[in-house]
């Protein structure tokens, strides 16, 4: 624990405008992905842990089309929908099986799944670490803002993901494939008997929520590098903040991502060796104070 | 709940049948191996990992070792035996690893381990062949204390791989020449948040401070093995300001480290050392090399600029169309001294292997002077290449090596084992 | 009857003398107590617990980390390890119970990730990422030397089946059958006068200890202990461990190990692509299984099928 470089950090307003954007960004990568997560939870009640593997997914596709066509946005596309088909498939394939078992079902198949993909990765990518560069649209030298420093890169990503979130709520709460979606949370049986096709509705569900995983993984490409088994470390960190936001609240999510965006920036100067715990002590903490998350609401 | 129980019955009789099938199955094994003495090959057991991150580590040791073994039994073996090498993935899971080895020895009759395993699951592999007296060639664990610490040391385990202590003894000391010419004081760490990264980052300051004591740490970052995301990292070191920045990511970690460093122009501000950056694998995917980085070289077809090293790189590219890195040549040189160990004693008998590879020196292209010795003290190989330089964007990558000297290195070793109560 | 499948394991491992054999047999048995362990929680009293690692690497270092001190004998280190352990879970039971279903899941995770950070970052206590080294010493102790492969298999082969049997006990007493009802009808179980919480409390401590025996089981196996006996991953194996063997069967857990170990031992022998091997044979009985497994449940009104029934009737 270092507290003088904290309380440093606090009075400096460079160091304040700094370690805030940093957890603005850290914030908005970690909504994109988890966005996915708690939309499939709110409305399916299934915890998506082939999450972290969509992710990667989406990574791998867009590396492959970024190399056959040379443009970004048509990888970050290639990747996005790609993953979303696979999810589609995934989801009456193998999950909509076991909607009715208990939890542990679905948890098996979804950890079944997570094998299998790192090792199809492996066999088609390789086991070297892969890289797509960053294209020559966004290799520019950061921007100066009130002292700091700020990459276009991740100012495109966050007004994208700002863009994604404001889009993703429309969706939910104005439009009617929202009120079913909603009303499919509350109450399936009904929404069937009254004519509404929701095996239909739970696959574009389940395909929406895959889309966002594989366009995060497809938006980060860029810079981060890619592996088998890189989904792991996201399926941990978009959890966190899902839990903590209230599983299946697309705001919860948004705030809970940029509040723990936040903590990793003040915590790396504050307490540079116990994030990890940190996180997970504050998980705890939300869990006992109000099970449901900071935005939850009792699920029907 | 009578039912139920007459249900369990049944399945635990069904368990011990098919235990018991596999006892009688592996005692057949044994019967046949020792019928089929004279021609049968020499199996040798290679825990490691195959699968995740690190898969890599496993697919290159296992290469490594290969082209050793192919070339000797190309020669005709020991008096017409083979060499098998059976290679089996840990995951890198201590207890795993263990399990693995001891499989390997009891079940598949390996007589020889080559532990290709990282660090802590090669501190688990250890722990078994001390029961079982295997002979075991550790080829990927850098942690000095596996054969340094005369607790955790066994006789009849040897390192052949890189160490820590070594690394940062000439690092250390080639920074130390570097803060003399530009007078840079400031430095920051940037390490891994595990044992390999905080053992070596300490290492490395201990070393420089000695020869530089002006030197300071003004502050220290650790982010989490395989992170995704530096950001915060990234951040604290624009707010230090330090001059010089020490880290010891490697590999898809440091790649990712660089991009997205890059996109703060964080190299423009400072000078990066980290030894782990000239490796072939790592150099190619980083698409936007920074200017200036120093390294260590890990592995390099050109250091030592000798052609039997060319050519070496130049057969294995060919063999396994990949470059060679840091852990091929360390287990080919592994192999290279129990083959050898085999050659001058007809046996493949532990002890006498043992006592063969203890304090033996090999003709390898990657030696000091084309010779590596396996030290007879502590059982770890010295007089390998270890040079610094600085980093250019394509072949060969590493410019201005300059060579560490072994004579410093070892003097400094010792007192530094003294000081840790080693010897 | 489980006195002489004792004695008939033992004989066995002792007349074969096939290392291999034995080392299953003692794989088998920390596996399945561990498994056995979990499902008195998931199976008997309902609570699906993500977190149930964190007692296996409690007593795995506990019992370490005393032994390496060299002051403590093994019988001492044992009873307090597990004292420690129990100590645990009642902390750590009594605030995750007032939680439901899943979230009572997730609370035990974010404890046990707790645990495992702590592990990873106390370096000079518990060796950080490189688990404890050197070896964990065995004194002989009343005229035990655990040293000694031979007599180290015996005594957890009698330590296995004993707790087998004491838990075998617990199941069948009117403490099990009150566990079923406080799953399966809680409202009930109130209305008869049994304290719901102060139930699945103790369900939660018995688990948690007997996942600590099975840890400590498994330090003197390897000689250390590693942060993975903590990481969820461990939780994850022994849910699989449960599923694949039936959470309505006594012994089911203990088979499911076995499998677990099995599978585990024939993929990685014989392909480098453990994970897709390992992913389809476990989609293969999820799926596949699944009709038989929900049949036989119904058949004994297990606890998800009285769930199930009471969400559809």
């Amino acid at each position: 624990m270092n507290l003088p470089a904290l309380l440093d950090c606090v009075s400096s307003s460079s160091c304040v405008v700094t370690q805030v954007s940093t957890g603005l960004i850290i914030g908005m990568l970690l909504f994109l992905v988890a966005s996915g997560l708690t939309l499939i939870f709110g409305v399916l009640g299934v915890i998506n842990f082939t999450h972290g593997s969509f992710y990667m997914l989406g990574a791998y596709f867009s590396l492959t089309a970024y190399r056959v066509t040379g443009s970004y946005f048509d990888a970050v596309i290639a990747g996005a929908l790609g993953v979303a088909v696979f999810g589609v498939v995934f989801e009456r394939l193998f999950i909509s099986p076991v909607y009715n078992s208990n939890v542990l079902m679905q948890l098996l198949v979804c950890y079944a799944f997570i094998l299998i993909l790192d090792d199809v990765v492996k066999i088609v990518w390789g086991t070297d670490f892969q890289t797509m560069g960053m294209p020559a649209t966004f290799a520019l030298p950061p921007i100066h803002l009130f002292g700091g420093f700020v990459p276009p890169f991740y100012v495109f990503l966050t007004g994208l993901t700002v863009a994604a979130a404001f889009s993703l709520s429309v969706l939910v709460n104005k439009t009617r494939f929202g009120k079913l979606v909603r009303a499919a949370a509350v109450n399936r049986q009904m929404l069937s008997c009254l004519g509404v096709n929701t095996s239909l509705l739970y696959a574009a569900v389940f395909g929406l929520g895959s889309l966002l995983a594989g366009a995060a993984g497809a938006l980060a490409a860029p810079v981060r590098s890619m592996s088998p088994e890189m989904g792991f470390s996201i399926l941990i960190e978009s959890f966190i903040v899902t839990v903590i936001g209230g599983m299946g609240s697309i705001i919860g999510a948004f705030f809970a991502a940029v509040l723990v965006g936040i903590i990793r920036a003040f915590g790396s100067i504050g307490y540079p060796l116990f994030t990890d715990g940190l996180m997970f002590a504050f998980m705890a903490l939300v869990l006992l104070v109000k099970p449901t998350g900071l935005f939850g609401r009792k699920l029907a | 709940m009578k039912k139920t129980s007459k249900l369990g019955r049944s399945r635990r009789d069904f368990l011990k049948s098919a235990a018991a099938t596999a006892a009688f199955a592996a005692v057949g094994g044994l019967a046949r191996t020792a019928r089929g003495q004279s021609n049968e090959p020499i199996k040798i057991g290679q825990p490691t990992i195959l699968s995740g991150r690190v898969a890599r580590l496993g697919e290159s040791s296992r290469d490594g070792a290969q082209m050793a073994i192919d070339a000797f039994n190309a020669a005709g073996g020991l008096n017409g035996r083979k060499l098998q090498l059976v290679t089996r993935d840990s995951k890198g899971r201590p207890d795993e690893a263990a399990r693995v080895v001891r499989e390997l020895i009891n079940t598949d009759k390996c007589q020889i381990i080559l532990d290709s395993e990282a660090s802590s699951a090669a501190f688990a592999v250890q722990e078994v062949i001390r029961q079982t007296g295997t002979l075991c060639m550790h080829a990927c664990s850098e942690t000095t204390s596996l054969t340094a610490n005369p607790k955790i040391r066994a006789a009849n385990a040897f390192r052949c791989a890189r160490q820590d202590i070594h690394d940062s003894i000439a690092g250390g000391r080639y920074a130390a020449q570097f803060v003399k010419q530009q007078g840079f004081k400031r430095w920051m760490i940037c390490s891994p948040d595990y044992a390999y990264g905080r053992d070596v980052s300490a290492l490395f300051f201990h070393f420089l401070k000695e020869s530089e004591p002006s030197v300071e740490v003004v502050s220290e970052t650790w982010p989490k093995l395989f992170a995704p995301d530096y950001t915060e990292n990234i951040t604290k070191i624009l707010q230090t300001k330090p001059q010089a920045l020490y880290s010891a990511l490697y590999g898809g970690d440091l790649v990712t480290f660089i991009d997205q460093g890059n996109l703060y122009g964080l190299f423009d501000q400072l000078t990066l050392f980290d030894p782990n950056m000239a490796d072939y694998t790592t150099l190619e995917a980083v698409k936007k090399l920074p200017k200036g980085i120093h390294s260590g070289d890990r592995y390099l077809s050109t250091f030592p600029n000798t052609k039997a090293n060319a050519d070496w790189a130049a057969e294995y590219q060919k063999k396994f169309n990949v470059p060679p890195i840091n852990w091929s040549w360390q287990n080919y040189v592994g192999m290279t001294f129990i083959i050898e160990a085999m050659k001058k004693t007809g046996s493949v008998d532990s002890k006498a292997l043992s006592d063969a590879i203890r304090g033996m020196t090999i003709d390898s292209p990657f030696g000091v002077d084309g010779k590596i010795t396996m030290r007879a003290e502590d059982q770890t190989i010295i007089n390998y290449a270890i040079g610094w330089g600085v980093i250019i964007p394509n072949a060969p990558y590493l410019e201005d090596i300059k060579p560490a000297d072994w004579n410093v290195i070892l003097e400094l070793e010792k007192d530094w084992k003294k000081k840790k109560g080693y010897i | 009857m489980a006195l002489s499948g004792c004695l008939v394991v033992i004989a066995l491992a002792l007349t074969l003398d096939n290392p291999q054999f034995a080392d299953f047999v003692l794989r088998l048995s920390i596996f399945g107590l561990y498994a056995l362990s979990l499902n008195l929680l998931v199976g008997y009293a309902g609570l699906v617990s993500f977190g149930h690692a964190m007692f296996f690497g409690f007593g795995a270092y506990a019992f370490g980390l005393l032994m390496q001190t060299g002051l403590v004998s093994i019988p001492l280190a044992f009873v307090v390890s597990i004292a420690g352990a129990a100590v645990l879970a009642v902390s750590v039971g009594a605030l995750c119970i007032r939680l439901k279903d899943i979230y009572f899941g997730i609370l035990t995770l974010a404890f046990q990730m707790l645990l495992h950070a702590v592990i990873l970052s106390w370096v000079s206590l518990t060796g950080g990422d490189q688990g404890l080294q050197g070896g964990i010493p065995r004194p002989p102790f009343l005229g035990v030397d655990l040293g000694n492969p031979k007599q180290f298999f015996v005594l957890a082969c009698v330590f296995f089946f004993g707790l087998v049997l004491l838990v075998r006990q617990m199941v069948e007493s009117p403490f099990g059958y009150s566990l079923r009802m406080v799953r399966d009808n809680p409202e009930r179980a109130l209305a008869l006068g049994l304290s719901v919480q102060r139930y699945k409390l103790a369900a939660f401590v018995i688990s948690g200890t007997i996942a600590a025996n099975a840890g400590v089981l498994m330090s003197l196996y390897v000689s250390g202990a590693y942060p993975n006996f903590a990481y969820w991953t461990l939780s994850g194996d022994g849910i699989l461990m449960i599923m694949l063997g039936g959470m309505t069967v006594f012994l089911g857990p203990i088979a499911g190990a076995g499998i677990f170990l099995m599978l585990n031992g024939i993929i990685t022998r014989t392909t480098e692509y453990s994970g897709l091997v390992m992913g389809i044979v476990l989609l293969c009985v999820v799926l596949g299984l699944r009709r038989g497994v929900l049949d036989f449940v119904f058949e004994r009104c297990g606890p998800w099928a009285v769930r199930r029934l009471s969400r559809e009737g």
